[in-house]
């Protein structure tokens, strides 16, 4: 029976806490870059022209139909050298972060455009109408008019979209990156309390997904009534 | 003011507006009629673009609606449009639903638009509702703040489709003493209707349709006494006798 053995936490915690930094900076620069590139792709697959079109299907279905993990592993081990030999960087310097956001980010735009494609065809279309024949352009109709309320109705998805990516980012341990789960992996592994350290991860992962979901189920019904 | 000649659209093989011409002159108002599915409201929606169009000519103050060259926005915003389902924005406020486009499209200050939108508030009689969001009003409310909403634009002329057909039969009237008062004072305008109280009160002239045809074209007094195509007649029979 294995003995339960808690004394490592306490002191790992500060190194645990910058694993949980790393964990949040790529969630979020991972889902603002997916926002806005998402957009871009949504707005394009909608788009009458046609390569435009295929263009973001194309990648759409690319992205979705390769493991998260592969990406990872591709952006780790390829990315960084296409960088150094393009624009020179030094042999060896550290951008395994850098290459993890951008595969996160290119990634998750791919689900986050198809959110956005069908939050843009939830919203009437007479709206667009309305505001052409106001005059309006059909990048100030998009702007000033579809997207404000196609945005308000996903909100909740994106956020729970949010949620799942933060729960990905445990993935970048392929590429050795200290993240929260990178750092709890190397902890127990270092004092031999991999058992111990893993739940304590989990539970902490556990804690704040809850809490999220929660936060956003009450902002899910919040917006129904109004 | 609006001129068609030979108008065409098809999707596929199915012929949805079939060689519609037809002049409307500075100060007319025209009620567009017919049954369900006759082209009405394309064919309106074609006169600012709304609704491509195959073969034939628009031509709206001068500008051809179908040239590829023409800059449809800038049309746009000089013909005021009323839709069906009022179409406000609900994600603003009713002066703001006012506003927007005065802002956007006109390049107007944000105290212009307020003020003109006050104004036009006034003149529908919701100036009191101006700082809620559309869902808080009666579809009549909320059709009243579109139609300021398009004057709010100084259009030229005004396009009406449908504009009491969504609304409760109480508020029709609201929304048609708008539309009387806009008349008198005026104002061109194009309604697709089926209220033939307003029709006989104000309209110019009738234009009847079906099937994508311009069945009959006459001033109000000869439809409504002896519109001379079998198809009008039966129309009229069965909408006139309720």
């Amino acid at each position: 029976m294995h003995e339960f053995d808690w004394s490592s936490i306490p002191n790992a915690l500060p190194f645990l806490w910058d694993g949980m930094k790393i964990s949040l900076e790529i969630t979020v620069t991972a889902v603002i870059f997916g926002i806005v590139w998402g957009t871009l792709l949504a707005l394009m697959r909608l788009s009458p022209v046609k390569p435009l079109s295929w263009f973001a299907a194309g990648y759409v279905n690319l992205f979705r139909a390769i493991p998260l993990v592969m990406v990872l592993l591709w952006f780790f081990l390829i990315v960084p050298h296409l960088l150094e030999s393009i624009f020179g960087f030094p042999r060896g310097s550290d951008m395994r972060l850098s290459s993890a956001i951008a595969g996160f980010a290119l990634f998750e735009a791919a689900y986050y455009s198809e959110i956005i494609r069908a939050g843009i065809q939830s919203v009437p279309k007479g709206q667009m109408g309305a505001a052409s024949a106001l005059g309006m352009t059909y990048g100030q109709a998009m702007r000033l008019v579809v997207l404000p309320q196609a945005f308000r109705n996903m909100v909740p998805l994106l956020l729970t979209q949010g949620i799942i990516l933060f729960q990905d980012t445990s993935l970048v341990y392929v590429s050795a990156l200290a993240d929260f789960f990178g750092a709890a992996y190397k902890v127990g592994d270092r004092d031999g309390r991999l058992v111990e350290l893993l739940l304590f991860a989990g539970a902490v992962y556990f804690v704040i997904c809850f809490t999220a979901s929660r936060i956003v189920r009450h902002y899910q019904n919040k917006l129904k009534v109004a | 003011m609006i001129s068609m000649n030979k108008v065409s659209k098809h999707y596929g093989s199915f012929q949805v507006l079939a060689d519609c011409t037809t002049q409307v002159h500075k100060g007319e108002v025209i009620v567009v009629c017919g049954p369900s599915g006759s082209g009405k409201s394309t064919l309106i929606k074609c006169v600012n673009g709304l609704e491509p169009f195959q073969s034939g000519e628009i031509i709206v103050n001068g500008v051809s609606v179908g040239d590829p060259k023409t800059n449809l926005s800038k049309l746009r915003s000089t013909v005021g449009m009323v839709f069906q389902n009022f179409e406000l924005f609900p994600h603003m406020s009713i002066i703001d639903n006012l506003g927007i486009a005065q802002v956007k499209v006109l390049g107007r200050t944000q105290d212009q638009a307020r003020e003109k939108g006050f104004k036009l508030l006034d003149r529908v009689g919701l100036r009191a509702q101006a700082e809620k969001y559309p869902g808080q009003l009666s579809g009549g409310q909320q059709q009243r703040v579109a139609i300021a909403r398009a004057l709010a634009m100084d259009p030229i002329c005004m396009l009406f489709d449908e504009p009491t057909s969504a609304l409760d039969p109480e508020m029709v009237n609201e929304v048609l003493d708008v539309m009387t008062e806009l008349a008198q004072e005026g104002m061109t305008m194009m309604c697709v209707t089926h209220e033939m109280g307003f029709a006989k009160r104000v309209a110019s002239r009738v234009i009847f349709m079906d099937q994508g045809r311009i069945v009959e074209d006459d001033s109000k007094d000869a439809f409504f006494d002896h519109a001379r195509s079998e198809r009008a007649q039966q129309f009229l029979a069965k909408i006139l006798h309720h």
